[in-house]
């Protein structure tokens, strides 16, 4: 039959498939045993899964490639946003969730059904106000009350009086604002808002603070890339973007006014004075938005991985817990060499002692997690 | 009837126009086809190298964006798996139809259920199999194996459909003379109908395997993302229209470059099965 | 047909039957009637379970209340699902003032004045639109298509905007745009099948038509669109309910916000893109993440009613075929 040609045909690419396939399988199931990388030395090997939110994610897929190369563990980090990264974690569909925005009352009590949900800070970065108008170069200063009446839809048009006041000498172009803005729960989002709410009572009545909101005007994007494409494609739009997004899409960033009144413009050295001149609690579950610190930029935002303080007890294999360990242990060692690079704060020193505190005294079925 | 009156000029104008008209309007149809193989062509060819087939994503912001293997490799084995659960499944209940229930009340019932199935949302058979595989957690969260389960759900229907049509073109005759002969009524369905509709049924079925490739939707709920090759079934796994789907709201140019060579992958991957299945088609006995 | 062996006559004849054979036929009967059973219990556990999951979101919001209320705030918890409900219909809306036309168009262009050599080719150009994925009528719609249709959306914006839904900013992800993508997603199941209702016209009609002096415009008019309007109609439903369940594609082009949209040219939001972009953080919600699976549910059920309206009229198109024509074999 002509048709049992066409089956071993068939079977016969199949089977190469499938030769090709085991030559290229280069992730190891969970659970130790050797994985391919290049020429490491102590390669543990095994696959740990997070999701969360999409402003550290540039620095926590570096982080990833390069603890890779050096322990041989794959972390797969979905940037799904800091909501989908609490509710995957309290659901326990991943090993470690990732959010700007502090887990909220509410939110610890559902995650307690399992554990006690620990914020384990890494990095700083700054929310930036990027636009992309032509026209318009770079030193646009803008204070609170008015990015939020831009947001509001108040302020229709770059060239209204209100952006004039605060940049006297500077040409502004006839164009309508289009404003970018999310579209999914993001932490993002909590801390922006935060500092409108703070900064603008109209604001602080109308659509508040949370991790998402009810945007009166603008286009919705899912996660910072999205914003980011968003502002990229339209001439005259405004969006708010981690720094790392609007450097590698050449956008222009506003300064902003900060607490003590000055214009500061998203620098790696703003971002990290206004880590240093912040307060926080002993959970560590705090915001850096308006920071006091005459250089500190206003819009910095603290971003965290969180993970239940017994995770075996929660539901996770020993063995993932040490690599999700090895993991903590890299991003506030290593890591935190590496984030500048991407224009990302390591933690102030204060800051950083808490964390290692809280990472240190995560258990496994009530004993302390060793051997990473 | 009485006779219309001669051909006017204004009634031949009349005429002219609308024949011009419906002419305009199908190749207005055309254009959008047009318009998506040439941008798929020329922006999707620029993405295409050795390295975009044999690298997977590597989810890097700065540094090497990888290409798109793992996606093509799930999408391959995901697609196989579904299609050995929906397509023997789904040519097993037109069988059954056509050669058992007939036209009885319990085979119209099942008809009028199957031509329900293909009307569903494929978003909804995510969401079916997200709340009844995912969120109970049997056997893992996000699985490989799920992402086949949904599109299992969604081919099952078409195979039937189409299963149905081509087996009921077999002729009477053929099943009498075997019958005639002696032979049992298993013998008949399983050595004399089957093979004769074979290729009929590959055509249904090789359509339906076109279709599931290119689903989204039910993926995003069951298998979700990840950027390496792994071919754990008890594991999360990409695929080709997942990884677009991820690409297209980027603001990076070169990942939106990998958004469109991964859509031209994935056209010509559809286009090869519906081929495949056309060409099948024209060597049927039955066509 | 209980035959005996046949005599041998060199050899027993293949298809013989013996004891073990013929328990063999009540197995298979039993295996394929289990395998059609299981499909209906699958759908129905299908219906039953989505159901019991989007039940708190029916009972705290009331099944009206769900529906039509106009307020879907996942912050405050508020899931009132008209915003999607409108989104939906919309799009499906333009979806059809713009496929449908241009489908009957290509459909009677095909069967009725096409010549003989381009049918083939050009019938499966028609149908290569359906091989295309809908993430790739996405990915195009976004990078070529919306861009480059703001400039006209602007100017029919400002034309007409004296009409409801029209005036206002022109945003480059739209309604309007996943509508225009969707019409040409359903364009070719919308054109076979009224390609297939159109070959069953009887000839003689057509002629009869002709013989009187008819030109090829009003015999469509008279014979062929007539007698196809049932079947045209059911696959102008068929259309609908797939451009009602099409998700990704529209999510793609739409902007994605819960708000009834002030124009066609405005961000929009449906039930099957809502439910796509918001079940990752509803994982551990239950109130979030029932109101998504009632949103997929109220899906579920539009679809049905449509495709069941389909049903009813192809069907009639069916019963009309097997009827006398009329007037003309007298």
């Amino acid at each position: 039959m002509r048709y049992k040609s066409w089956l071993a045909a068939g079977a016969a690419a199949a089977l190469a498939l499938g030769l090709a396939a085991c030559g290229s399988n280069d992730t190891s199931p969970s659970g130790g045993g050797g994985g391919s990388s290049s020429g490491s030395s102590s390669s543990q090997g095994g696959t740990i899964n997070g999701a969360g939110a999409t402003f550290p994610a540039p620095v926590y897929t570096e982080w990833a490639a390069r603890f890779k190369d050096s322990k041989g563990t794959t972390v797969n980090y979905q940037a799904i946003g800091s909501g989908g990264g609490i509710a995957q974690f309290t659901a326990g569909t991943v090993d470690f969730g990732a959010t700007d925005s502090a887990m909220k009352d509410e939110e610890i009590t559902a995650a307690q059904k399992k554990g006690q949900p620990v914020h384990v800070p890494t990095v700083l970065g700054a929310v930036t106000v990027s636009y992309n108008v032509s026209g318009l170069q770079k030193d646009l200063k803008l204070d609170g009350p008015t990015i939020a009446d831009i947001f509001l839809g108040k302020i229709k048009n770059w060239n209204d009086p209100a952006i004039a006041k605060l940049n006297s000498g500077l040409k502004l172009p006839n164009k309508n604002i289009t404003v970018c803005h999310r579209s999914d729960e993001s932490g993002t989002t909590a801390n922006f808002t935060l500092f409108l709410a703070d900064t603008s009572p109209e604001w602080k009545n109308g659509p508040g603070t949370d991790k998402t909101v009810k945007w009166p005007v603008g286009t919705g994007a899912k996660g910072n890339d999205g914003v980011a494409a968003c502002v990229k494609q339209t001439d005259g739009a405004v969006g708010y973007v981690e720094q790392a997004f609007a450097l590698q899409n050449d956008f222009t960033t506003a300064a902003v006014k900060n607490s003590s009144g000055n214009f500061v413009a998203p620098t790696l050295a703003a971002t990290s004075a206004a880590g240093a001149g912040a307060e926080f609690p002993p959970d560590l579950r705090f915001a850096t938005i308006n920071a006091p610190g005459a250089q500190a930029y206003p819009i910095s935002a603290i971003t965290f991985l969180l993970v239940y303080k017994d995770m075996c007890k929660a539901g996770m294999q020993p063995n993932t817990a040490k690599l999700v360990k090895s993991w903590l242990d890299y991003a506030l060692g290593p890591g935190q060499q590496v984030a500048p690079q991407l224009q990302y704060a390591p933690l102030p020193s204060k800051i950083k002692t808490a964390a290692d505190g809280k990472v240190a005294g995560l258990q496994c079925n009530g004993q302390a997690i060793s051997g990473t | 009837m009485t006779t219309l009156p001669a051909v006017s000029s204004r009634r031949r104008a009349t005429d002219r126009v609308m024949r011009v008209a419906l002419l305009v309007l199908t190749l207005i149809a055309l254009v959008p086809l047009v318009l998506i193989v040439y941008y798929l062509l020329k922006e999707g060819l620029g993405a295409w190298s050795k390295d975009f087939f044999t690298t997977d994503p590597t989810g890097r912001f700065l540094g090497d964006p990888g290409g798109i293997k793992s996606a093509i490799f799930g999408t391959i084995v995901m697609v196989a798996l579904a299609s050995l659960i929906a397509i023997p499944f789904g040519v097993g209940v037109a069988l059954y139809l056509v050669e058992y229930g007939k036209a009885g009340r319990f085979a119209n019932i099942v008809r009028y259920f199957i031509d329900v199935m293909t009307g569903v949302p494929s978003v909804v058979f995510g969401l079916f199999v997200y709340i009844v595989l995912v969120v109970s957690q049997i056997g893992g969260t996000f699985a490989a194996w799920k992402g086949s389960i949904a599109l299992a759900l969604l081919m099952l229907p078409v195979v039937t459909r189409s299963s149905e049509v081509v087996l009921n073109l077999v002729p009477d005759s053929l099943r009498e003379a075997a019958l005639a002969l002696g032979a049992p009524r298993w013998r008949v369905t399983l050595r004399v109908v089957l093979p004769t509709a074979l290729p009929g049924l590959m055509t249904g079925s090789m359509l339906a395997v076109a279709r599931a490739a290119g689903e989204t939707a039910p993926l995003l709920f069951t298998a979700a993302f990840v950027f390496g090759t792994q071919f754990d079934l008890s594991q999360r796994m990409n695929s080709l229209p997942l990884q677009i789907f991820n690409d297209v709201g980027q603001a990076q140019d070169r990942l939106v470059q990998r958004a469109w060579g991964a859509a031209l992958t994935l056209v010509v991957l559809v286009l090869l099965l519906t081929l495949v299945a056309r060409l099948v088609q024209r060597r049927s006995r039955l066509a | 047909m209980e035959a005996g062996s046949i005599p041998a006559r060199g050899g027993r004849s293949a298809l013989e039957r013996s004891s073990r054979s013929r328990a063999l036929d009540p197995a298979l009967r039993w295996f394929l009637t289990g395998l059609a059973a299981f499909v209906l219990f699958l759908i129905a556990f299908f219906f039953i379970r989505l159901f019991i999951e989007a039940k708190p979101a029916f009972d705290k919001f009331g099944y009206l209340g769900f529906v039509f209320d106009n307020n879907w705030d996942v912050s405050k918890e508020i899931f009132g699902a008209w915003p999607l409900v409108v989104g939906t219909l919309i799009t499906s809306v333009i979806a059809l003032l713009i496929g449908v036309p241009v489908a009957i168009a290509t459909a009677l262009y095909l069967t009725e004045l096409c010549p003989r050599r381009a049918r083939q080719p050009l019938t499966i150009l028609i149908e290569l639109l359906a091989a295309v994925p809908s993430v790739v009528y996405g990915l195009w719609g976004i990078f070529v298509l919306a861009p480059h249709l703001v400039g006209p959306e602007q100017w029919v914006s400002d034309k007409l905007s004296f009409l409801p839904l029209f005036g206002g900013t022109v945003s480059i992800p739209n309604c309007f745009v996943a509508g225009l993508i969707l019409a040409i997603m359903i364009l070719p199941i919308v054109s076979a099948i009224s390609r297939e209702v159109m070959t069953t016209v009887p000839p003689q009609d057509k002629e009869a038509a002709l013989s009187l002096g008819a030109t090829r415009w009003e015999m469509i008019q008279m014979s062929v669109l007539p007698y196809s309007r049932a079947g045209i109609s059911g696959a102008a439903m068929l259309g609908l309910g797939r451009a009602i369940g099409e998700t990704i594609a529209v999510t793609i082009v739409i902007g994605n916000a819960p708000n009834v949209p002030e124009s066609i040219f405005s961000q929009g939001y449906t039930l099957a893109a809502v439910v796509a972009n918001e079940f990752n953080e509803a994982a551990s919600d239950p109130t979030h993440r029932a109101a998504l699976i009632a949103a997929g549910l109220v899906l579920f059920v539009l679809t049905l009613l449509v495709n069941a309206l389909a049903r009813f009229y192809v069907n009639r198109a069916e019963r009309g075929q097997r009827s006398v024509p009329r007037g003309m074999a007298g």
